[in-house]
């Protein structure tokens, strides 16, 4: 049986006046099961494969073994298939004459694999197109409970339209999750985030064409692992407030407020689609009307809830005092993941000025990045940041940009940008 | 660092909402497409799929802050947010029209750890007042100091022999007797705190360094003769209309001995650890036989029992009368109930740091139920009418000038929380 566990961090005093609350709940699932095995349904996996001109033959070749390794650990049972995308999207498996899924056992491995001899790289790329089948596919196994996608890319979109592809991922969205991979440096990290943000998955970039098998065999694994097919974050906030946002903002940045869907008047529903055993930290910002001081009241309740049922719940309290020793402080959690927020948030501000030359504001917004992670003791991130900008000062967040940065390297500090830090206590 | 709430799980009262998502629409034939020539099938064509999401009901309790909420689980209102008042946030006791109690949260404590029994006849010859200031780093003190109040009350309004004297020493040894088994009966209701909590331990019980603990003090009317024990620094006040107010109990605290060593009270009782005691029930209390006072009752006043949470801001016996004096100088602040309303409200208006507790006997030696009456033939049994004693008189109406109006000043560092001394070391040190 599943366990899952909340906790919740935050300075519950206000000062007089005082209404805006913010809280970092913390919600832990332990004995998730594998995918499809918890008993509501079974999980489906379409591995999609681009199979554009610019990959090559020998992308497409490194695409047949990362695929094979992905088949490799999707558990028997699991329903599947491989589309092959390019400005079409065709079927490469099942290889019958209708849109189908089969579930996977020795036999269809097997010819799984087989069928990957099929791929060659021609034609274009109409990622939404991508999508729309592989919803299609999904719709055809009705004992689906768990859907997931693992999309790789090498390029830009250049058969869609901007609004074709935001058409297409709205027909899409709720109905499977997606983890996206662009592989070298010719496709564009905000157009797939577009999708992997949409469809509650990741983004991230393959640098080579021999990391791409174990990229596939990761992804596929840690999805198998995931036995909670859905879970969402519901948050109750009193009549008169206003909930400011609801972010994941751990293990990855994710600001889910827009994704709110009413339960009631008062509690909104925000997808965070499969869970496998793994703790995920919210950030929960509330607004109020001030009280008295001396007044005590909750100011949001965070549940976790799974197939309608809570399983976990933290409360979120607010306490009006003037006591500046008690409503000053404020808790390291919250401020360390606004720190990392901000980061985030620099962090593509900054690429996005470089991109369009505006040296001042990248190298500002750059050098804040620099600040933040240092202040926020995210090595990582200094580390990806180094290979764009030349730290002078990272205390006071001085940087130069760098002459001679490789595409690749800002690909990834655009990429990680939204993978956080955990408080150390 | 913060407090982690404790993980909570699943209200079963509340409803699912929307239903896990399924495939809704079947799908649309895949089209084939001539134009590949590798024979894959060319998938194409949208298909829909929705989830609605349906409400959820709420459970029972009317909210008393906005009307329209109902409480959940937790005791929040699910409409506006409001707590809902715990019973023992504000108690108020009224036996007889001679006496009566409050017992208060405060401003910053999130829960009243003190507690008050009372028990008085309507002749205004025989009351008893007991309160309890259970220790805030021990676990579960809030149900030991309740536990340990209601038995002292119990064995003090059961028995109520005189000795065999109407001499006021007599009388007092025999309140003496009864005083001690008081004790002893509190003593081991915060024994059996301790027992439950050892057998059935919840998950808070960790967080606390010691076994459930409280205070003790008591005052007993009889005729014409009081007699006040204490164990711990709860207090017991006699506060004449005329004359020199006093301070009948001695603290068994760290900042007494200071006092005793030659240190200013003031800055005692404001030192880091002023409120350590060194005596105290619980299990592993060195000794808990309370120090006995005895006061003939010869001119009119008030007879005052109080927690810290009161003579924090008032501890010489003549400021505490001042104040007194004032507050009882408001409309119908000679009402007992009203006083010691008015006593609260006070130390909530100083910043409300600690729980309060008052309990309050007004003496009235002219009136004549408070003659002395001769024993009584059979050894002393006197009636005791059971419907006048400890009367809960409902909370929830706010008292005027509540905690919500006061605004608290700042308070001297230094949060008031009971220790236990250093361990072991610190319960052998003595009482007067």
């Amino acid at each position: 049986m599943p366990e899952f566990s909340a906790a919740v961090y935050q300075n519950e005093y206000l000062p007089d006046g005082g209404t805006d609350v913010h809280a970092i709940v913390t919600a832990t699932c332990r004995g998730a099961g594998a995918a499809g095995s918890s008993g509501s349904g079974d999980a489906g996996e379409i591995i999609v494969v681009d199979t554009s001109g610019s990959m090559e033959a020998a992308g497409v070749q490194a695409a047949r073994y990362a695929a094979a390794a992905a088949l490799d650990q999707i558990l028997d049972g699991v329903w599947f298939a491989i589309i092959a995308g390019n400005h079409q999207a065709r079927l490469c498996y099942p290889d019958g004459s209708s849109a189908a899924m089969v579930r996977m056992d020795a036999s269809t491995r097997a010819t799984a694999k087989q069928s990957l001899a099929r791929l060659y790289a021609d034609g274009g790329t109409a990622m939404g197109t991508w999508l729309r089948a592989a919803a299609q596919l999904f719709d055809t196994v009705p004992s689906l409970a768990q859907r997931h996608v693992i999309l790789l890319t090498d390029g830009e979109n250049q058969h869609e339209t901007p609004q074709q592809l935001t058409a297409a991922i709205e027909s899409v969205r709720g109905r499977f999750q997606a983890d996206c991979r662009g592989l070298g440096a010719a496709w564009q990290v905000d157009e797939v985030r577009r999708i992997s943000d949409a469809l509650l998955g990741t983004v991230d970039l393959i640098p080579r064409r021999e990391d791409m098998a174990g990229e596939f065999e990761s992804l596929m694994r840690t999805s198998m692992s995931r036995g909670i097919a859905e879970a969402s974050l519901r948050v109750w906030a009193p009549q008169g407030a206003e909930v400011l946002f609801v972010r994941q903002v751990a293990p990855t940045l994710d600001d889910m407020t827009h994704r709110r869907v009413e339960v009631n008047p008062l509690t909104g529903s925000y997808p965070t689609g499969s869970w496998g055993d793994e703790t995920r930290d919210f950030h929960v910002a509330v607004r109020l009307p001030a009280k008295a001081v001396g007044a005590e009241q909750l100011a949001a309740r965070v549940q976790l809830a799974v197939r309608g049922e809570v399983v976990a719940q933290g409360l979120v309290k607010a306490k009006w005092s003037t006591d500046d020793s008690l409503t000053a402080r404020i808790s390291p959690e919250v401020a360390h993941y606004t720190g990392q927020t901000e980061l985030a948030t620099a962090i593509r501000e900054g690429l996005a000025a470089k991109a369009v030359g505006d040296v001042t504001t990248a190298t500002n917004r750059l050098g804040r990045a620099v600040q933040l992670a240092t202040q926020t003791g995210d090595d990582a991130a200094t580390g990806r940041l180094r290979r764009v900008v030349d730290i002078d000062d990272a205390g006071t967040g001085s940087v130069r940009l760098r002459r001679d940065v490789e595409r690749l390297d800002e690909m990834a500090l655009d990429t990680a940008s939204t993978k956080t830090t955990r408080v150390r206590t | 660092m913060t407090d982690p709430s404790s993980p909570a799980h699943a209200d079963p009262a509340e409803a699912p909402d929307a239903p896990p998502a399924s495939p809704a629409s079947p799908a649309s034939p895949a089209t084939d497409d001539a134009d590949a020539p590798d024979g894959m099938l060319v998938l194409g064509g949208p298909s829909g799929a929705d989830d609605a999401p349906a409400g959820a009901p709420a459970t029972a309790v009317p909210c008393a802050e906005c009307g329209e909420g109902e409480y959940d689980a937790d005791g929040y209102c699910g409409q506006c947010g409001a707590r809902a008042a715990d019973p023992r946030d504000h108690e108020e006791y009224a036996p007889s029209s001679w006496v009566a109690g409050v017992c208060d949260r405060g401003i910053r404590h999130e829960s009243n750890e003190d507690a008050l029994a009372v028990a008085a006849d309507e002749t205004g010859r025989s009351a008893t007042i007991v309160v309890c200031d259970g220790v805030s780093t021990a676990a579960r003190s809030a149900l030991a100091s309740a536990s340990a109040a209601q038995a002292a009350l119990e064995v003090l309004r059961s028995s109520t022999s005189r000795g065999v004297a109407v001499v006021p020493s007599a009388v007092a040894g025999a309140l003496g007797a009864r005083l001690d088994a008081a004790a002893d009966a509190a003593a081991a209701a915060v024994a059996a705190v301790t027992r439950e909590m050892d057998e059935h331990p919840d998950g808070e019980d960790d967080l606390y360094p010691s076994n459930p603990s409280c205070t003790f003090v008591a005052a007993v009317v009889d005729g014409d003769v009081a007699l006040v024990g204490s164990v711990g620094d709860s207090r017991a006040y006699w506060l004449p209309d005329a004359g020199e107010p006093r301070r009948l109990t001695t603290d068994d605290s760290w900042a007494e001995e200071q006092v005793r060593l030659g240190a200013p009270r003031e800055q005692a009782e404001a030192g880091p650890q002023a409120h350590t005691i060194t005596r105290w029930l619980g299990v592993d209390a060195p000794d808990h036989t309370p120090a006995k006072v005895p006061l003939p009752l010869t001119s009119p006043g008030w007879l005052l029992v109080c927690s810290d949470g009161l003579w924090n801001y008032a501890s010489e016996p003549a400021t505490l009368a001042d104040v007194v004096a004032q507050v009882a100088a408001r409309p119908d602040g000679s009402d007992p109930l009203v006083l010691a309303r008015g006593l609260v409200d006070w130390a909530n208006a100083q910043g409300g740091r600690d729980n309060i507790t008052v309990g309050l006997a007004r003496i009235d030696v002219d009136a004549p139920e408070r003659q002395v009456v001769p024993p009584r033939p059979d050894g002393g049994e006197l009636p005791v009418d059971p419907s006048a004693t400890t009367e809960r008189i409902v909370p929830g109406t706010a008292p005027p000038g509540g905690r919500a109006d006061a605004q608290p000043e700042r308070e001297a560092p230094g949060e008031s929380t009971h220790g236990r001394g250093d361990g072991p070391d610190g319960g052998d040190s003595t009482h007067a």
